[in-house]
């Protein structure tokens, strides 16, 4: 006999539309996944499961209750903090303070010249060098980064896609100049290069090439590297990127598709790589259904990989990292993000995740100092010793409403995976730009409704401190290390053998042109100090530099606010303001420098445009010159400058001298959004800026300010 | 003139200036910017005007990156007007095709516009033709006009440019059927982009089709109507379009043809523009007396025929 039928289950729901004053039917709260929440679920909801199985037990098939059969009983997840900044030194520094305070795997964050094949003395990278990651120009920074860290005892995992030949190679020779053999490395390196095309942003090389890279990093470390996780599969950055649970999860499993393919074009067994491929996932602030995703992902996986033809069991079982959620943290009222930061991590671990980042309270501000750093690994170290968490496997297992919606979420996604399938899979998928687009609409609806106030940010639109809490930062002066960097790199240039050099990236760029696997020839220039720009370069000769065409959402910010009282008060002043000057308020959103983060530019220009402004989108990696060229070019009122990584106060200034250089009377006035501590804002401000808008600032108060100050900037002669 | 001196001396911020006042609906910038184009008419330029039109996400603006590049490697200085055809009715727009056009940006030689073609007939926006005089006078060696090829467009297209052609992509052999007589009377050059990698035998396919199809409509004149294949992206068969244009525009210069043409075009947009005034006109006091509810109510009530109240009304607005 069935629940609903039940006298129990009648008297329920009596019961609670008494309570509630409502049809229990009606009831429903619907996620950002589209899954409706019902108030209570019952046995009834275990039934007519394609994916999930009832009565299965932890490390065994579908895997959905964990990789392991004891799990965290056994050896509690690996607390692995993503961190790095300035030079290689202090970076080196920063993390043997942490492994003495309870850390247990490094997790190396590059700057964004080295992610994008830059060298610290080229131009192009003035703003960047040392602010958001760590410089590493040549195999000796990557020594001094590893110094009196022994890599056959420390596993590490790298964050490196788009220049991950030198990278990785560098990494080796660091190795065995250490005297650590390669077949002993063991460690992850991310190597995931699509969601680099979707979200991340720091490709080097069109897609094709790209993908024959990520194959050939699979094929040598299965070989030679047999401790090293040969790629980490992402679907984190999709999610901080404003993809919800659903799209994460359907398009790293996707991508993850992609890879295994493009391995076994290399006349690879399937189980001869397939256990070393490991995954990654955000751990947003939706408790269960986060604990469902990661649940969800295991069992896809074996599924995917028995339909590959996997005969390893180690084949079949996803592992994954995690990291809490970055996007859900705010730079208002910033103690409560260690609270989110708390509840994200006990979600991950209640998902059974092998290991995990805590991010730190002032994620929204700057890099963690060593302060903030410590909380965020602390949230962790408390939850091991003192939660008992650790003591269970699988403790949400037979939970009606955990079970049921790790079957919906499977159903979902896999509804996703086979659409993109049959559309001819990931890499076609990524190069029409649907994912990508299908993710900003995701986003754009999540900011509709923070704005709107239908989803509470507490310290943010809702519950707000009277008082802010100043809090100091990490402060990184990019000058100085930029000036380091170049003393290094010359120093290193001046006592290489130049034609060995020469000859070695000649061979690397003659490899690439066949279907020669490209680590090897890497390893070989970096040992003999090429640097990391020399070798992207080498083969950039022959693959070319991507550049994204990107493309936008409409309407979606707008569908949101039909008939909303302050959207039509915008809307009404933009008429007012074409009546008056015969055109729309035009405004020119950019990027400038290395910083990929474009979240906030593509929402800003759509719902922008939503409201009423023509808004022209420049494309990534613009130079403030550049920048200034085509605002002078289209005539705009205003340049909105959003920046996350760091580089404004290099950037910012640049841009403004560059549009009196070309036009000495100009009168387009300068905003700036994006990541800008309080300590920075005097001197933008002395730099002309007219405005400063800071993460969690409403779009449609921006927005007015924006013409407001528009309108007072043409009324001044 | 401050500005037309700026402007004769090629300087950026002028010639921008002076594409929003004739982009402007305001009616004091657009008594400026008439007599600026009266002006700026007198100092004619040097220029060739190109239209690009085509199909949306044929590769128009990768196109002309790609052969852009090729021009201002060359040291001409280029000029391009791209309307883009993203603007929604209500909302504003989002001008994206600069993350199309990154190189050629850069460059020093190259004015960039974009403009909101905001549903207007044929993609082209009001004040197109004007922009291109500005920057003829400016100095450009070539303008690049950008435009959506849908339904009408490409007569209005056409007529702001010396030489028209058409971008399609490979296997649009659908629309072959679409291409009647009238576009092969004004697109000078058909380009078939995407001839790379996989899309190759079909680029070529289509190309042929277009080929014989033409040879179908008009009696072949080897200039006439050339089918070429180009790859935007890897940038090849660029030398082929530059040579096209470049014979076409010396063969028509020694005809004739070419200041016949611009000649045509002029009448062309007289007419338009004093069809344009007359309308404008017409329809405010249209509105103005509110004559159609008043008939049409009779119309419902059956008191007059639809005809009669259209008789009517005509007569009285004409007055
Ligand atoms: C999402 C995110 C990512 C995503 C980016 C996805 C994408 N496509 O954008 C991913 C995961 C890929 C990512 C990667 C990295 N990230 Co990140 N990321 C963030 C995070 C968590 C949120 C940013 C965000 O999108 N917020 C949501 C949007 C809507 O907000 P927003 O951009 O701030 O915009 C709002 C306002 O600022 C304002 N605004 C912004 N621009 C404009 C413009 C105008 C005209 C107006 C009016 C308003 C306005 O209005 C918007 C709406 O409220 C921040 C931390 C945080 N909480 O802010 C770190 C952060 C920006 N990242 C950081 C770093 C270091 C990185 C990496 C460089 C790490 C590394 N070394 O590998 C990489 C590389 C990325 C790259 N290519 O540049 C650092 C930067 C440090 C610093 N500035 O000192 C931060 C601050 C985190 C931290 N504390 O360490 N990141
Ligand atoms: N394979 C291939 N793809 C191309 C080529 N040229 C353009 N594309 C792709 O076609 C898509 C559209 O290119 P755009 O240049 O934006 O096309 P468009 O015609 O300007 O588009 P709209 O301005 O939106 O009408 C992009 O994804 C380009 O990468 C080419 O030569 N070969
Ligand atoms: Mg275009």
């Amino acid at each position: 006999m069935t629940n609903k039928s039940n006298n129990g289950f009648n008297t329920w729901q009596k019961s609670f539309e008494k309570e509630t004053k409502k049809k229990f039917s009606d009831v429903k709260s619907e996620t950002d996944e589209g899954i409706d929440i019902k108030p209570v679920y019952t046995k009834d909801d275990l039934e007519n499961f394609t994916f999930v199985e009832n009565n299965s037990l932890p490390g065994q098939w579908p895997y959905t209750r964990g990789p392991k059969a004891s799990m965290y009983t056994n050896r509690p997840w690996t607390i692995r903090q993503y961190a790095g900044f300035s030079t290689a030194e202090e970076s080196n520094e920063f993390y043997k303070k942490n492994l003495e305070s309870g850390q247990k795997g490094l997790s190396v964050a590059f700057d964004l010249p080295t992610h994008r094949g830059y060298d610290s003395d080229d131009d192009l990278v003035m703003g960047d060098v040392g602010k958001a990651g760590v410089a590493i120009d040549t195999v000796e920074d990557m020594k001094i980064l590893f110094n009196n860290i022994p890599l056959d005892q420390m596993s590490v995992s790298m964050t490196m896609n788009g220049a991950v030949l030198p990278v990785l190679a560098s990494f080796i020779v660091a190795g065995e100049e250490q005297g650590v053999d390669r077949s002993l490395l063991s460690g992850t390196i991310q190597n995931d290069i699509l969601k680099e095309f979707m979200v991340r942003n720091t490709y080097i090389y069109p897609p094709e090439p790209s993908m024959k890279i990520v194959a050939d990093i699979i094929e040598f470390t299965s070989k030679e590297m047999p401790k090293f996780n040969s790629i980490s599969i992402s679907g984190y950055h999709m999610q901080e990127a404003g993809a919800d649970n659903v799209l994460e999860l359907a398009y790293t499993l996707a991508d993850g598709m992609e890879y295994v393919r493009a391995a076994m074009s290399k006349d690879l067994d399937v189980d001869d790589f397939a256990p070393r491929l490991s995954f990654f996932f955000a751990i947003g602030t939706d408790f269960f259904m986060e604990i469902a995703k990661l649940r969800a992902a295991r069992t896809l996986w074996a599924k995917i990989m028995k339909n590959f033809g996997a005969k390893n069991e180690r084949s079949l079982i996803l592992r994954t990292h995690c990291q809490t959620s970055g996007v859900s943290l705010t730079e208002k009222d910033p103690y409560n993000n260690i609270i989110r930061t708390s509840y994200e991590a006990l979600s991950a671990i209640l998902g059974g995740t092998q290991s995990l980042h805590t991010n730190s309270f002032d994620e929204a501000i700057a890099l963690p100092t060593d302060e903030s750093a410590r909380i965020a690994r602390n949230t962790q170290l408390i939850l091991q010793n003192e939660t008992g968490v650790t003591k269970t496997v699988d403790p949400l297992a037979g939970s009606y409403f955990v079970e049921n919606l790790t079957e919906e979420l499977s159903k979902k996604a896999w509804d996703i995976i086979t659409e993109i399938e049959e559309l001819g899979g990931m890499t076609k998928a990524v190069k029409a730009g649907i994912p990508k687009l299908k993710i900003e609409e995701s986003a754009t609806k999540k900011q509709a409704k923070v704005d709107s106030g239908s989803r509470v940010v507490v310290g943010v639109n809702k519950y707000k401190n009277p008082k802010e809490p100043s809090v100091d930062v990490r402060v990184i002066d990019n000058n100085r290390v930029r000036d380091d960097q170049i003393k290094k790199i010359q120093a290193i240039k001046k006592s290489r053998d130049i034609t060995a050099v020469e000859k070695a990236l000649d061979k690397l760029t003659n490899a690439a042109k066949d279907e020669t696997n490209l680590l090897a020839p890497c390893i070989e220039a970096i040992k003999l100090r090429a640097t990391v720009g020399e070798v992207s370069k080498a083969l950039e000769q022959v693959y070319g530099r991507h550049f994204a065409k990107s493309l936008s959402v409409s309407g979606v910010y707008g569908k949101h606010f039909e008939g909303d009282q302050e959207f039509m008060k915008v809307e009404n002043k933009i008429k007012e303001f074409e009546n008056l000057n015969g055109r729309r308020p035009r405004i020119l959103v950019v990027k400038m420098g290395q910083d990929g983060h474009d979240r906030g530019a593509k929402i800003v220009a759509t719902s922008f445009a939503d409201m009423g402004f023509d808004v022209d989108m420049g494309p990534l990696f613009q130079s403030p010159r550049d920048v200034a060229k085509d605002a002078i070019e289209n005539d705009v009122h205003a340049i909105g400058v959003s920046t996350l990584a760091a580089g404004h106060k290099t950037l910012v200034p640049e841009l403004i001298k560059g549009l009196k250089e070309i036009d000495p009377n100009s009168k387009i006035i300068v905003f700036v959004g994006g990541i800008i501590p309080e300590q920075d804002y005097e001197f933008l401000y002395e730099n002309n800026v007219s405005a400063i808008f800071g993460p969690g600032s409403n779009i449609i108060e921006s927005a007015e300010k924006v013409i407001d100050l528009i309108t007072d900037n043409l009324s001044k002669v | 003139m401050d500005l037309i001196d700026n402007i004769l001396k090629g300087e950026r911020a002028a010639i921008a200036k002076a594409i929003t006042l004739v982009e402007s609906s305001k009616d004091s910038d657009q008594q400026i910017s008439r007599q600026m184009i009266s002006e700026l008419i007198k100092k004619p330029g040097k220029s060739i005007r190109v239209g690009f039109s085509g199909p949306p996400g044929v590769g128009k603006s990768t196109f002309i990156e790609s052969f852009g590049s090729y021009l201002v490697g060359q040291n001409y200085k280029l000029g391009i007007l791209a309307i883009d055809p993203s603007s929604q009715i209500t909302g504003g727009s989002i001008l994206g095709d600069k993350t199309r056009m990154v190189e050629i940006s850069k460059n020093p030689n190259t004015f960039i516009r974009s403009t909101p073609s905001r549903g207007s007939l044929g993609g082209i926006s009001m004040g197109t033709r004007e922009a291109s005089i500005i920057l003829d006078a400016a100095g450009y060696d070539f303008i690049f006009i950008e435009t959506v090829g849908v339904g009408q467009s490409e007569i209005v297209a056409s007529n702001l440019v010396d030489i028209f052609t058409l971008i399609i992509g490979p296997g649009s052999g659908d629309e072959l059927q679409g291409i009647k007589k009238g576009i092969t009377e004004y697109a000078d050059i058909f380009i078939v982009n995407k001839n790379d990698g996989e899309l190759k035998i079909e680029a070529s396919k289509t190309a042929s089709d277009y080929k014989s199809a033409l040879s179908y409509y008009k009696k072949i004149d080897e200039l006439e109507n050339q089918v070429l294949l180009v790859s935007a992206i890897e940038q090849t068969g660029m030398e082929d379009v530059i040579k096209t244009i470049n014979q076409i525009i010396d063969q028509n210069k020694l005809k004739g043809i070419f200041e016949e043409r611009r000649a045509n075009q002029l009448e062309y947009w007289i007419e338009e523009e004093v069809k344009n005034i007359i309308a404008t006109g017409i329809t405010k006091r249209l509105s103005s007396k509110g004559n159609i509810s008043k008939y049409s109510e009779k119309v419902m009530k059956n008191e007059m025929s639809m005809f009669e109240a259209v008789e009517t009304i005509t007569k009285d607005t004409l007055k």
